[in-house]
């Protein structure tokens, strides 16, 4: 029993480190109607970039946290310039298509800058788990979680409450009318991938905090992916539900279903949950739902 | 386009595929070519060759159901996987002729895209890109999980070749032989399927599918049908691929590769077949021309090892993908066009 509720717990702190890199998906979605299909490279770029200023250029956390959170809005801000600034009102094919693009463009520039080697991660988070009991909960994800929670709060009273948020929301809505109405809708974008940027890079000292880090840490970005689709790809505050319903049920397969029919099916049910939600509600659990007109 | 004022009279002459005697001449002189080609180029060249008639077919079946129909379908390679697997079991299996393998194979790619397809009856844009992709991770789990008796597991399956009347198809001459008639029958049908009925309600739906339900076009079963057709000609494509190779194997059907054939329509040109195969010329060209050329640069930069090829093919395809986007998102085709109808109406503007 203690180790059920064991695997309830760490599956739900894994849903939540899910759910902060799905927020990627969803505040570069809410504030630019782009969805981002190179998610898990800018998490894998972010990643790279703390280990560059930790280990290679020796500097303390202290400092290489926040250095590396700045260098990778940096990179966030240059993507959009080059890639999506000229997109502004295209189609959403257009926009998919580049964002897929970038998914194939940064996988390969980053194994060309950093080759496939496996490489330290720098230990942010404590690595001694927290004992509850006979319970063991890894301190890196319990920290995660909180983060999460306080960020998906931030953000969604950010996006709902104030003015600049708001501004946003409209040009997820429409380009052309956002623009019409004087809204700039360059400015939202810019600051939609910063965002997406800094939460990914963030998602990363979690998630990689005292492992190793290689390229093919990105499939955390389609591991993700689902958690964003369940939500809702407009809802920041439905992420923490989605996430924690999603991990759970992983963890929970992994553990018990797993073994009896001995194969990995843990690593698609979050795919197979996000196949019947698109089926049977595709705004997912609190998106918005949309009204065609002709 | 044709000059203002020449029209086309009948339905009959509306709908024809090649429209001037210079478009024949270089259609018999195209066909020419390619069927002479083993005896004019060497055996590389042919290798390179099967290879593009391969990727033609799965590239056109992407150009319907993408470029046609407007469902994005991140999950070609998927589908295509579905195709060499169903072929490669069959045959090595059951022993039964390509004749039958090669449509069972398409068959069964088609089945399973119209699985996915039928998603698109209630989501569309990039949510249905997203089902697409949810096929491609099914099917890696699928081959890999499942018993490796059925489908080989991660250790693949080997294809015996492809025999006819005693004949086998085993030099690089005789698969491109079998190879050029399955692709030239495939491609043929592709100009029939986008100027026929179902061609046209795939426009129709492209352009708005709102407006297509209410001009009486069953968006839903016109959706699926376009996964249905582009997924059959995947699996054909595959089952192709299969007899190349001679051994499939999970590896050879990722999302990266779905990725690659999407690089060529955007390229090529939406909504155009041959677009489809200026597109795979060109993509397979450069992806060659990596493959060549990173070997040679990986000695000089040796921590890259063997990765360099799939990273540059990553970069300059990833790069190729967003350009064009940007500065092209017509493709090649629609530059062609102008330039052709610009010659025909000058010295007037239109």
């Amino acid at each position: 029993m203690v180790y059920f509720i064991n695997d309830i717990i760490t599956g739900a702190l894994i849903g939540l480190l899910y759910s902060l890199v799905a927020m990627g998906f969803v505040v570069i979605y809410r504030a630019s109607k782009v969805f981002n299909f190179a998610q898990g490279e800018l998490v894998i770029i972010g990643g790279f970039i703390v280990w560059f200023t930790t280990m290679q250029a020796g500097l303390s956390l202290w400092l290489s946290i926040p250095l590396s959170l700045v260098l990778a809005g940096l990179v966030g801000y240059a993507i959009e310039r080059i890639f999506l600034t000229k997109l502004i009102g295209e189609s959403v094919f257009s926009m998919v298509m580049v964002t897929v693009g970038l998914l194939i463009l940064l996988r390969g520039l980053v194994l060309l800058v950093f080759g496939p080697a496996v490489r330290p991660f720098p230990i942010i988070f404590p690595l001694k788990p927290l004992f509850l009991g006979d319970m063991l909960i890894p301190m890196n994800l319990l920290i995660g979680g909180i983060i999460t929670i306080v960020a998906a709060v931030g953000l969604s009273w950010f996006f709902n409450r104030t003015r600049s948020g708001l501004r946003m929301t409209a040009v997820a809505e429409d380009h052309v009318v956002a623009s019409s109405m004087g809204i700039s809708v360059k400015g939202s974008i810019a600051f939609a991938w910063v965002l997406g940027a800094i939460l990914s890079t963030i998602g990363a000292m979690i998630f990689l905090s005292g492992k190793s880090l290689t390229f093919l840490a990105s499939d955390i970005g389609f591991a993700a992916l689902p958690v964003a689709l369940f939500a809702g790809l407009e809802s920041i505050g439905g992420l923490i539900l989605a996430g924690v319903i999603i991990g759970i049920v992983q963890s929970l397969t992994t553990n018990y279903l797993d073994p009896l029919i001995g194969g990995s099916l843990g690593s698609v049910v979050p795919y197979i949950i996000m196949l019947a939600i698109l089926l049977i509600r595709p705004t997912g659990l609190f998106g918005w739902r949309t009204i065609e007109r002709v | 386009m044709d000059p203002s004022g020449v029209f086309p009279t009948s339905y009959r002459s509306d709908r024809r595929i090649v429209r001037t005697r210079w478009q024949a001449l270089a259609l018999v002189l195209f066909m020419g070519l390619l069927l002479a080609a083993p005896y004019l180029v060497s055996g590389r060249i042919i290798a390179i060759l099967n290879m593009m008639m391969i990727s033609a077919v799965i590239a056109v079946g992407l150009q319907i159901c993408t470029g046609y129909a407007g469902q994005i379908n991140l999950g070609q390679a998927a589908f295509m996987g579905v195709g060499a697997y169903t072929a490669s079991i069959l045959a090595s299996k059951t022993g039964l002729t390509f004749l039958l393998t090669i449509p069972l194979a398409g068959l069964s790619a088609a089945l399973f895209g119209f699985l996915f397809g039928l998603t698109a009856a209630r989501i569309k844009g990039f949510y249905l890109a997203l089902t697409t992709i949810a096929a491609q991770f099914l099917f890696h789990f699928a081959v890999l999980n499942l018993p490796s008796t059925w489908l080989g597991g991660s250790n693949g399956i080997t294809v015996p070749p492809a025999e006819l009347f005693g004949l086998r198809f085993v030099s690089e001459t005789a698969q491109f032989y079998m190879n050029f008639a399955v692709t030239a029958i495939m491609v043929a049908g592709a100009f029939g399927i986008v100027r026929s009925r179902f061609g046209r309600a795939f426009v129709a739906v492209r352009d708005d599918d709102v407006a297509a339900g209410i001009m009486g076009i069953n968006v839903a079963a016109t959706k699926a049908n376009a996964f249905l057709i582009g997924a059959f000609y995947a699996g054909v494509g595959g089952a192709l691929w299969a007899y190349l190779i001679r051994f499939v194997g999970v590896d050879q059907f990722t999302l990266f590769h779905s990725i690659f054939f999407v690089a060529m329509i955007i390229v090529g040109g939406m909504g155009s077949i041959v677009g489809a195969l200026v597109g795979v010329f060109v993509i397979r060209i450069i992806q060659e021309i990596i493959a060549t050329v990173g070997p040679n640069i990986a000695d000089s930069v040796s921590f890259l090892g063997g990765d360099i090829v799939f990273a540059g093919m990553n970069v300059v395809l990833g790069g190729v993908i967003a350009l064009f986007m940007i500065l092209e998102p017509k493709g090649l085709m629609h530059r062609w066009n102008i330039l052709k109808s610009s010659y025909r109406i000058w010295p007037f503007p239109y």
